[in-house]
């Protein structure tokens, strides 16, 4: 039960430091994506318990709120998630490492899905463009706040879980 | 009967519940919830952004006096400089009036009455041009409204709760707006790109551009109402083959430093989508 109030708490505000303050941090057209290094961290704890839950109500949170198609967000955190449970079982000895591949593999696969998308849904939108100008500055930038992030992320469910065990 | 542990069912009475709230969010009756779960995040998100502006202002700012003293010196400088340009403009200025009065120049510039709002945030994805404000149906915004500053055209509304209205900028690569061009009446069409840059597409071939032209709405297509202004025509481009002219265009709206907007309450768009014949 902490650990779903926590999540949800962490999220809010997550989400209003990205639409008020990180989205107008651009570099060529690409901003840091936080909600996604929040829900990769959360996916690499090995200790977090129904993270698929909390990535399906991100999604489907963050389609409600967003001007992109309903379904989008929630098939890139989906991915992402499957993605993180995939690395985590290969690379679990070294998290960081796990956080740095899952962010840089889960931002391209957001910002490809996202241009699938929209070019289907008729936007006029190269995919030579969206690399340079948006995927590419997007993906540097999410690295730049991986580490703190993580550290952010692991200290809160370190904190966490030894309180929800003791109830 | 191994399928049916407490594990299993626990998963199964979950994913129930989500796709039941799934539906129940999807036909619209879990709205006045979203409404009222929207309310404290929409103060919250104004609070932080009403901060965020002062601490940028703080920090833009000059901090050193001397610096303060010698911009002072050049600002008074600057505004002997402009009563002398007023006193020459007023007497312009009644030139101009007699010549408006002749064009019923009034006519085609309608007053319109505004909702006034700040913006709150922005589209949490890159790929999007939007912008949130923190008016919503609760002050008479209504989607489809057109947005515009001091300066000229923003965009329209594109989705409105309670408290709140998403608006897709006229940046957005997606957005489309008939405009013409005031030195030669030429009609074209101004679209977004991805990086937010802005281009007139649909320019006819014999029609001549120049940089500097002034690009207007024509208010074809109900979407917005006329003479609005956009912003100045860059450069042009006339490729060989093409069967029209496009032209790059510098908006008058900086749309990365927009903090507040003026939404125009008293004109009502038309969806002409219907009388276009299917192709």
């Amino acid at each position: 039960m902490i650990s779903h109030l926590v999540f949800s708490l962490s999220f809010v505000v997550v989400y209003v430091l990205q639409s008020t303050f990180f989205s107008r941090i651009t570099l060529i057209s690409g901003t840091p994506d936080l909600i996604l290094l929040l829900l990769a961290a959360w996916s690499l704890q090995a200790r977090a318990k129904y993270c698929w839950l909390w990535i399906i109500i991100s999604g489907l949170i963050v389609s409600v709120v967003s001007a992109m198609p309903f379904y989008a967000p929630l098939i890139a955190y989906l991915g992402v998630f499957g993605l993180s449970k995939l690395i985590q079982r290969r690379v679990w000895r070294i998290p960081i490492l796990a956080m740095f591949i899952v962010s840089f593999l889960g931002s391209l696969f957001q910002g490809l899905v996202y241009v699938l998308i929209l070019k289907i849904n008729g936007a006029p939108i190269g995919w030579g463009q969206s690399l340079d100008a948006v995927i590419i500055p997007m993906v540097l930038m999410n690295l730049i706040f991986i580490l703190p992030m993580f550290a952010i992320v692991s200290d809160l469910v370190g904190r966490i879980y030894p309180l929800e065990e003791e109830v | 009967m191994k399928f049916l542990n407490p594990k299993n069912i626990q998963t199964i009475v979950l994913v129930a519940v989500i796709v039941g709230l799934l539906f129940l969010a999807l036909s619209g009756y879990l709205t006045p919830l979203f409404n009222l779960s929207l309310n404290p995040l929409i103060s919250l998100q104004s609070w932080l952004s009403v901060r965020y502006v002062s601490v940028r202002n703080l920090l833009a700012s000059p901090g050193n006096i001397t610096e303060l003293r010698e911009q002072n010196a050049n600002l008074e400088s600057q505004v002997t400089q402009l009563q002398t340009q007023l006193i020459e403009m007023e007497e312009r200025l009644g030139e101009a009036q007699v010549c408006f009065a002749l064009l019923d120049f009034a006519r085609t510039n309608p007053q319109y009455d505004y909702i006034a709002a700040t913006v709150i945030g922005r589209e949490i994805s890159p790929f999007l041009q939007y912008i949130i404000i923190d008016k919503g149906s609760e002050e008479g915004v209504l989607y489809g409204m057109p947005v515009v500053t001091q300066q000229g055209l923003v965009g329209r509304v594109d989705a409105v709760i309670a408290g709140a209205a998403r608006i897709k900028l006229i940046t957005d690569s997606t957005s489309v707006v008939n405009i013409y061009l005031q030195s030669g009446d030429i009609e074209a069409q101004l679209q977004g790109s991805l990086t937010g840059d802005l281009f007139l597409d649909m320019i006819a071939i014999g029609a001549v551009v120049e940089p500097g032209d002034v690009v207007l709405t024509s208010g074809l297509g109900g979407n917005y109402p006329p003479n609005i202004f956009v912003g100045q025509v860059l450069s042009t481009q006339n490729r060989d083959n093409a069967l029209f002219q496009t032209a790059s265009v510098q908006p008058i709206v900086d749309f990365k430093s927009i903090n507040a907007v003026l939404i125009v309450k008293n004109f009502k768009a038309v969806d002409i989508s219907p009388l276009i014949p299917e192709q």
